[in-house]
């Protein structure tokens, strides 16, 4: 490759031109490439998290008044999840998407909060933000956003 | 079938009472006489002007003091409150979330406090418990028309999905739940079936075109956003049916917002809920400027409310969307005509 300067800055990242394009590349890359095996098994560990996030976005378990996630937001709509983190006046401060997933259990579904690094919390994450792949990051954007549009399934390899 | 003269029809019930005539048509709570014609009475052509207002969408479930209990009260007190009294109510389903008997006895009590008569039709979380059985035992036939004013009504059942639950041996309470899901990974897309279009078909076989007809359906009658059942699959086909017609008028519940659409001669508007909004599909909208605004979720009753339709005598109606919260644009804030 021509003209590509390197500049190390710390040990971890290193920040590299490439014909007048700025790319952030971790040290993880500079090991030998993933086997096809290993990249199958990470992207099989995502999908079981968003399964199990799937799942408790459309259980009742999680509040007591029989409501879920989905009840105001199937397919993970209009949790905007590429707009945190933002000042959300519910949460009376600049908050995350976790803290508000906790806000609308104990509010208007009157459950028990998730602890914020909970496997299940996790889960819920990665469901609503796989829902919105593709959305362009916008902090605080004043908009509600639907999800990418699916035919039909669950919208993801599930099994 | 006897055809009477609107003259006669009313003096007929004067005599008789709506009561015993209209068991089965309105619910037993009907305390007020609707002026309900036959065929040839549709085919008058000028209308009496009058107003009806429309619920939908309750969702109750059956625990106690819900507050989806209490937004359903809500809306009846409103529905009473307005002036000039809507002559009757219709209810585009989803009064129960589950489909659970009490779920339905529990919305018929409330329901019942209306003072006007009132005409219902099940929603799939009505519906997918027992296939409908508590919802008839309660309410009657599932589909129905009558005539009001020189308005054709009909109310139809499109929340119908070919088997899904046999093959796969599910429980009464696994196929409820499935049906729950909005997104509904394994229902597919319903509509109404062929015995209801049959149905439809003879129904207004013998309405003059000139006549106004309003369809109430749980889903709406194009193609919105199909994964949510956003839409009706055999919509074309009832759409064709009364095709004949000036003009139609099509309202529909499942949607839970404020959303409009026409299609040749048919105008649909989608209804607000007693429960919870809907956000709105990833897709374009013909008529982008007749939505809601976002609701703050922290407001339980933001986004949510009933309807008040105003006929008048060229059949001009204008829909009132009457939302508890102000998140309606100016546009429509004092009704929209369609």
């Amino acid at each position: 490759m021509k003209k590509v300067r390197k500049i190390s800055f710390t040990t971890a990242a290193s920040v590299i031109v490439v014909s007048g394009t700025l790319i952030v590349a971790s040290m993880a890359q500079a090991k030998p490439p993933r086997s096809e095996t290993q990249i199958a098994q990470e992207r099989a560990a995502l999908m079981t998290a968003v399964a199990k996030g799937d799942d408790l976005w459309h259980s009742a378990k999680l509040g007591n008044n029989g409501l879920a996630c989905a009840n105001c937001h199937p397919d993970g709509s209009a949790s905007n999840v590429h707009t945190w983190p933002k000042f959300q006046t519910n949460l009376g401060k600049v908050g995350t998407l976790r803290e508000m997933i906790n806000w609308c259990i104990a509010v208007p579904m009157q459950g028990r909060i998730l602890e914020y690094d909970s496997e299940e919390m996790i889960a819920m994450e990665a469901y609503a933000t796989y829902t919105h792949r593709g959305v362009a990051i916008a902090p605080a954007k004043d908009e509600q956003h639907g999800a990418v549009p699916v035919k039909s399934g669950p919208g993801y390899p599930r099994h | 079938m006897k055809k009477f003269s609107r003259r006669q029809f009313l003096g007929m019930t004067t005599k008789a009472g709506a009561a015993t005539m209209f068991a089965g048509i309105f619910a037993p709570s009907a305390s007020s006489m609707l002026g309900l014609g036959g065929v040839a009475e549709a085919a008058t052509k000028k209308i009496k002007p009058f107003n009806f207002a429309v619920l939908t969408d309750a969702h109750l479930y059956d625990i106690a003091d819900h507050k989806f209990d209490h937004i359903l009260e809500k809306a009846v007190a409103d529905v009473n409150s307005i002036k000039p009294r809507p002559d009757f109510v219709l209810y585009a389903g989803d009064l129960g979330q589950s489909g659970k008997k009490a779920e339905l006895v529990k919305g018929k009590k409330i329901l019942d406090k209306l003072k006007m008569p009132y005409k219902i039709i099940p929603g799939e979380h009505d519906y997918y418990l027992d296939m409908g059985k508590a919802w008839r035992k309660l309410f009657g036939d599932e589909h129905w028309s009558f005539n009001h004013n020189g308005v054709h009504f009909i109310g139809m059942n499109s929340i119908l999905v070919p088997d899904f639950w046999t093959l796969k041996k599910l429980t009464p309470k696994e196929r409820m739940h499935m049906m729950e899901e909005l997104e509904c990974h394994n229902c597919g897309a319903w509509g109404v079936g062929e015995k209801q279009l049959n149905w439809l078909a003879r129904d207004v076989k013998r309405v003059s075109p000139d006549t106004p007809v309003v369809i109430m359906t749980h889903s709406p009658l194009w193609d919105y956003y199909p994964r949510w059942n956003f839409q009706t699959y055999d919509a074309p086909e009832i759409r064709e049916i009364l095709r004949k017609f000036d003009k139609v008028i099509s309202i529909h519940g499942h949607v839970h917002q404020v959303v409009y659409n026409e299609i040749n001669n048919m105008r649909s508007c989608g209804l607000l809920s007693t429960s919870w909004p809907w956000p709105y599909p990833p897709v374009e909208l013909e008529y982008p400027h007749i939505k809601q605004r976002r609701a703050d979720p922290g407001d339980f009753e933001d986004g949510l409310g009933g309807h008040d339709i105003a006929v008048n005598a060229d059949f001009d109606a204008i829909v009132h969307w009457r939302e508890f919260s102000d998140l309606l644009p100016d546009n429509i804030k004092k009704g929209l005509k369609v």
